[in-house]
């Protein structure tokens, strides 16, 4: 599963560099990409379980689809910002420590943009994800069978 | 095995009883003991009567509804039929088959009809018109017959003799099985009803002349007679001030003719003494258009209790009186003895509940809530609601659901308005307060229309509820489940 996650960010994404390879070693070794892909790939799946089989309105319209893509966007764009941002500083590799603590390596700046990338890169999963979910989903909901369409 | 109920309503009283019946078979009240079908019959020569047009419109609506419900098994589950559909063995819906056609009283006055107008003022003939002046008043001898009889059971009982003469009798009797019964509606304060059940009783049990007559003679047979339970607002050609005293000596001639002659199995004696409800003074015609009584609902409960005993009727004439729990001019089902109440507290509010929905509710939901769409994409065809904008505006929903509808809830506003007041519901139901509903109970949570919403959402996929060739069918057997299922759940209705 690592390897599949990892080939999407580092080669679909481009979120590699040859200089910086501590950084994804840790995200490899360490189950990063595996908690960052859950999150794209769970998280969704849970919201719009809950939007197509615990949420009884009866009045569901397109807008409260979009707002509920909107809500999954936000909620995954959190999640994997934090758990991009955990993975990196706050790992137990004491080479990327090392690495980050010290300034002239250059790793601190390179690392600063990574959880916002990786936070990115989830988001447009979760909305490509999620209008997969949606279609699928709604086959089997009783109520919001209609949305998004 | 199927089994029939022929019921007949004589005159005003029997009509607004059959309104009544078919008000709540709409609900979902079932006869017991595999009555399947029940045949009304009305007999009343006032064809003009605005009782009769109605209750006859109300039943046509109903098996126009009911012909597009597949195999209802709640709201209109019990199937009504005329007679001449029994004969030709298929649905044709004309409400004129509802009743016995009399010969003669369209245009005649009561001497034409018995030709005292053609006898001559000879010595032979002077003695027998004066005999008829001795039973007859000159009132009556001139009056009009197409009003019916203006309270004279002497005049009625001469006219009605001719209906068992009648091709609708004869069909009565082609038509009836040996398993079938009959059930007799009348009130004994008039005219119609007071002349017509004894003869027609007669003739049930002892005219050889009407086809099947050896399984007509021992047929159950159940009747209820209305005593007085409504006055007039004027005394004039009919007086009101009689009613009691005309109920009395035709309740004396009951019981020497048909109770202690075993003629009836069971009769039922319905009323009101004391009343304090004034009908608006008519003769007959257009004009008697009484007010829905709460009486007259009650009546069915003893066409149900006559049902469900039919297998334990007594060799003697069985006679039962309908009583109410609490003496009040206020009634609510809780005010009922419990049987009734359980019998009539979950159709009603049911019904209830379905046509404040459809006026109130349904706006909300059209077009917006899953079982209102028809145009799901990427989705299969048996998960499309048949209950589309289409449905909601196509002409068999506007001249069938809404009408009949719209007499439900006159039905239950006449009642309340009457006197004693049949009110278990609020006054005022609107969209955001529909399960407040009933009177005196405030059900926990949301209030509105959502649940029933919900619930169609919920059996909007279920197979039982669907079918594309007869219309209604969905509409008509989502709402007795979903109706049924938010009631249940917020406890509003007596099981």
């Amino acid at each position: 599963m690592k390897d599949a996650f990892a080939t999407i960010y580092e080669t679909w994404f481009g979120i590699y560099s040859p200089d910086y390879d501590l950084i994804y070693t840790n995200l490899y070794d360490g189950g990063g990409y595996i908690k960052l892909g859950l999150s794209f790939a769970l998280i969704p799946l849970l919201l719009w379980l809950l939007f197509y089989f615990l949420w009884r309105y009866p009045y569901g319209k397109i807008w409260h689809w979009l707002i509920w893509l909107g809500v999954s966007v936000v909620v995954v764009f959190s999640v994997s910002y934090g758990i991009a941002n955990s993975e990196i500083f706050a790992s137990g590799n004491q080479a990327l420590n090392d690495a980050l603590a010290d300034s002239s390596t250059g790793y601190m700046d390179y690392a600063a943009s990574l959880p916002w990338r990786y936070a990115f890169v989830n988001m447009l999963f979760t909305l490509v994800l999620g209008f997969i979910y949606s279609l699928i989903l709604k086959q089997f909901s009783k109520i919001q069978i209609h949305l998004p369409f | 095995m199927p089994r029939k109920l022929y019921v007949f309503g004589i005159g005003g009283t029997g009509s607004r009883v059959l309104k009544a019946m078919t008000m709540l078979f709409a609900s979902g009240v079932r006869l017991e003991n595999d009555f399947d079908t029940v045949i009304p019959i009305i007999i009343d020569p006032d064809t003009g009567n605005g009782d009769l047009n109605r209750t006859k419109d109300i039943l046509r609506l109903y098996q126009e509804i009911r012909n597009q419900v597949d195999h209802p098994d709640d709201f209109f589950a019990q199937e009504i039929k005329t007679i001449n559909e029994l004969t030709v063995n298929r649905a044709v819906v004309n409400p004129e088959y509802f009743q016995f056609q009399l010969r003669d009283t369209d245009m005649n006055t009561f001497n034409q009809y018995i030709g005292f107008d053609g006898m001559s003022d000879d010595i032979a003939e002077k003695d027998d018109k004066n005999f008829v002046r001795l039973l007859y008043s000159e009132q009556n001898l001139r009056s009009l017959l197409d009003i019916g009889f203006k309270g004279n059971p002497n005049m009625g009982s001469i006219v009605l003799d001719q209906f068992t003469h009648s091709d609708d009798f004869t069909r009565f009797g082609q038509t009836f099985g040996n398993d079938d019964a009959i059930f007799i509606i009348n009130s004994i304060f008039g005219g119609t009803g007071a002349a017509g059940f004894p003869l027609l009783l007669k003739n049930l049990r002892g005219n050889a002349n009407i086809p099947r007559h050896v399984w007509i003679s021992v047929a159950p047979i159940g009747g209820i007679t209305y005593l007085p339970y409504f006055s007039l607002s004027r005394q004039e050609e009919i007086n009101a001030e009689s009613f009691e005293e005309k109920a009395k000596i035709a309740m004396d001639y009951y019981n020497r003719t048909i109770i202690s002659q075993r003629q009836i199995n069971t009769l039922y004696f319905i009323g009101n003494r004391g009343n304090t409800n004034h009908q608006e003074y008519a003769v007959g015609g257009q004009g008697q258009r009484n007010n829905a009584h709460f009486l007259e609902m009650a009546g069915v409960l003893a066409i149900l209790d006559f049902c469900s005993n039919i297998n334990v009727l007594q060799p003697d004439t069985q006679v039962k009186e309908f009583g109410i729990e609490k003496n009040t001019e206020n009634i609510s089902f809780v005010d009922l003895n419990i049987e009734n109440a359980k019998r009539l507290s979950a159709p009603i509010t049911k019904f209830k509940l379905y046509t404040e929905y459809l006026a109130k509710g349904l706006s909300r939901a059209l077009n917006c809530s899953r079982w209102t769409k028809s145009n799901v994409k990427m989705t299969t065809s048996n998960k499309q609601s048949l209950l589309d904008n289409q449905y909601f505006g196509s002409i068999e929903f506007k001249t069938q659901i809404q009408p009949f509808n719209d007499y439900f809830d006159e039905w239950l506003k006449e009642m309340k308005d009457n006197r004693p007041s049949f009110n278990p519901f609020e006054e005022e139901i609107t969209a955001d307060n529909a399960l407040e509903l009933v009177r005196g109970q405030v059900p926990k949570g949301d209030k509105s229309f959502k649940a029933i919403d919900v619930q169609n959402c919920l059996l909007t996929d279920n197979v039982a509820i669907r079918s594309s060739e007869k219309k209604h069918t969905m509409l008509i057997k989502m709402f007795g489940k979903s109706t049924d299922r938010v009631l249940s759940r917020k406890n509003l209705i007596i099981r």
